[in-house]
């Protein structure tokens, strides 16, 4: 049986403190992508890491709101939205970070970008990123 | 997350474990400014038993090089592996290392 409109939602509070729980659920749904492999996962999860700092850190708030995510697992990838009612943050206006002079922050959102296959954004409220990767039989990105 | 400091006579070793992250970060920070105020010669950042890291957890280690460099001591990063070896890859942290 096939995974087509799966969808798996959790609602966690809006706090720093709730991030590795998510990032875990999101780390056991990229077992379910059919030739996704290690290198998958490690990407997915560091672009979700970064995405749920985004909305924790700079869209809700550090209290009080929750986040809803959604992932939505297929055979040939997987596609996570996160929702929320905080301010809006476009990730997609964030200017690219000079990586040659070694910065310490700025760096999230070059992750996101740079690991998932496609990134959305849509101002709410409520606020929805969506993130997509595919699965690559022969591990090309 | 865990860190540990240990005090060799060739070297200073720190040692981090778990997750690296934006809420582990901040506690890691001042730890990371005594040892560079001792001005040691070299630092290793071992992150074999580090699960997950993402940006603010890599500023730290990059902060931690950078103002080490100022005073002429070294920062050598090892043991990375898995999520960690990837996000210092994609960030060519690992010419900087010499991973």
């Amino acid at each position: 049986m096939g995974l087509q409109g799966d969808k798996i939602r959790a609602i966690i509070p809006s706090r720093l403190e709730y991030r590795d729980l998510a990032v875990r659920l999101v780390a056991s749904a990229c077992k379910l992508v059919r030739g996704g492999g290690t290198e998958f996962s490690h990407e997915v999860v560091s672009a979700f890491s970064e995405a749920i700092n985004n909305v924790i850190i700079h869209g809700g708030g550090l209290g009080g709101e929750s986040i809803e995510v959604e992932i939505e697992p297929a055979e040939d990838r997987l596609t996570i939205r996160l929702v929320d009612n905080g301010r809006s943050f476009d990730p997609l206006t964030v200017p690219p970070p000079d990586l040659g002079s070694l910065p310490e922050s700025g760096l999230g959102v070059f992750i996101m970008r740079a690991f998932m296959d496609e990134v959305a954004y849509a101002a709410g409220p409520p606020n929805t990123l969506t993130m997509k990767k595919y699965a690559r039989k022969d591990g090309q990105r | 997350m865990k860190f540990t400091r240990l005090n060799k006579p060739e070297k200073t070793v720190l040692v981090i474990e778990g997750v690296l992250d934006a809420l582990t970060a901040p506690e890691i920070r001042p730890t990371v400014d005594a040892l560079v105020e001792e001005r040691p010669t070299l630092i290793e950042v071992d992150l074999s038993s580090l699960r997950v890291i993402d940006s603010s957890g890599v500023g730290v280690v990059v902060s931690l090089y950078k103002r080490c460099k100022e005073f002429g001591g070294s920062v050598r990063v090892t043991g990375l592996a898995n999520q960690p070896l990837a996000i210092f890859k994609l960030l060519r942290l690992d010419r900087v290392f010499e991973l």
